[in-house]
């Protein structure tokens, strides 16, 4: 759990010294990602140690993250203006956004169903 | 003892208050999850919110403070996002058989899903802030609300929006799956992940392991793309908004 923590610290501080020093408009945390997966990719020493921490952090991902989204309630003077916008973004947007994908994927993969013929059982 | 009173009152503005009522939330709605059998409709996200909101006007403290008070949690975001690479390398060895239009399949997915949420909100006259919060909605919460920045949005509508897209795309999924004559699990796997996110990749594990394995990739890889191409292209976008 402590080294997987130390993992994912370290790789978000190295993603900050990345913008830092080449000025790139990318999150630090984003950055640390690719470069966590391209250590995972090359088999660096200790990063498969990533692992607890980062299925604790994953699994509560929500716990995180709605504290952010209490304020479109508590803060709604600012977005009640625009809240068709919203609506139909939001839930109009999506299901069309659905629709396109699958039909995108059905083409892109519909032809090779079933992947490579002897291909074992994924996991 | 009005003196005690009020020091007893002064306690709702601490961290540990706002910690403790984010956390006991947070176990509720985990309760109330499972009870729903993870019922999109119930999904923690959503549920959570309620006791917070309802607490914080009852004891006064307003949405700026509560923040402040759970900077310990959101911190945390950062090594979550981070932690994104490992579910994504396990998956990458799942599929490399499909790599090259899986990737096709990212980039336009991640864009159509963005241009249709910029596009209709513009469209119906919400202004810069409002549009640059939709656009990362469909990619996860961790990394939405750092991309957020960059395009100038709000990180709280930004969240919900996330959240509200997963759930109407879980609950959509199956209909339109449907509809669309979709038999193969890849394909509703990796629809799922692309567009509705962590919601969409819980979804996807009901149809089996592979639709599983196949949104938790779109997923990351979703998040990847967006938030690797959103804040270069947000400019350019922005001075037509």
């Amino acid at each position: 759990m402590i080294d997987g923590l130390l993992i994912l610290l370290f790789f978000q501080f190295l993603g900050e010294v990345l913008i830092r020093l080449t000025g790139i408009p990318l999150p630090a945390s984003v950055v640390g990602m690719v470069l966590l997966l391209l250590a995972l990719l090359l088999n660096a020493p200790f990063s498969q140690r990533v692992a607890p921490a980062a299925g604790a952090l994953i699994k509560h991902i929500s716990l995180l993250i709605f504290p952010l989204g209490v304020g479109i309630v508590l803060q709604w003077h600012r977005y009640e203006d625009y809240a068709l916008a919203l609506g139909v973004a939001v839930v109009l947007g999506t299901l069309l956004s659905l629709v396109l994908v699958t039909l995108m994927l059905k083409k892109l993969l519909g032809g090779k169903h079933g992947e490579s013929a002897g291909g074992s059982h994924d996991r | 003892m009005i003196d005690k009173l009020d020091n007893l009152a002064g306690l709702v503005h601490t961290p540990l208050f706002g910690i403790l009522l984010t956390l006991a939330s947070y176990r509720f709605a985990l309760w109330v999850y499972g009870r729903s059998n993870s019922l999109p409709l119930f999904h923690p996200f959503l549920v959570a919110s309620i006791p917070v909101i309802i607490v914080l006007p009852l004891v006064g403290v307003d949405y700026e403070e509560y923040r402040d008070q759970t900077t310990l949690i959101s911190f945390l975001l950062g090594p979550a996002t981070v932690a994104l690479a490992w579910p994504l390398y396990r998956q990458l060895h799942t599929v490399r058989s499909v790599l090259t239009p899986i990737l096709i399949a990212t980039v336009l997915g991640a864009f159509i899903s963005a241009a249709i949420a910029v596009g209709l909100a513009w469209w119906l006259g919400a202004p810069a802030e409002v549009v640059g919060s939709l656009a990362p909605k469909s990619i996860t919460t961790p990394i939405a609300v750092e991309v957020v920045q960059s395009t100038g949005g709000y990180v709280s509508l930004a969240a919900g929006a996330v959240a509200i897209t997963g759930i109407v795309g879980a609950l959509a999924a199956g209909p339109i799956f449907r509809l669309l004559k979709v038999t193969d699990h890849r394909i509703k796997g990796f629809a799922l992940g692309l567009v509705a996110h962590a919601i969409g990749t819980a979804r996807a594990f009901e149809y089996g392991e592979k639709a599983g394995a196949f949104a938790g990739l779109a997923l990351g890889l979703c998040g990847l793309v967006t938030a690797m191409a959103l804040p270069w292209l947000w400019p350019w976008v922005a001075q037509y908004l």
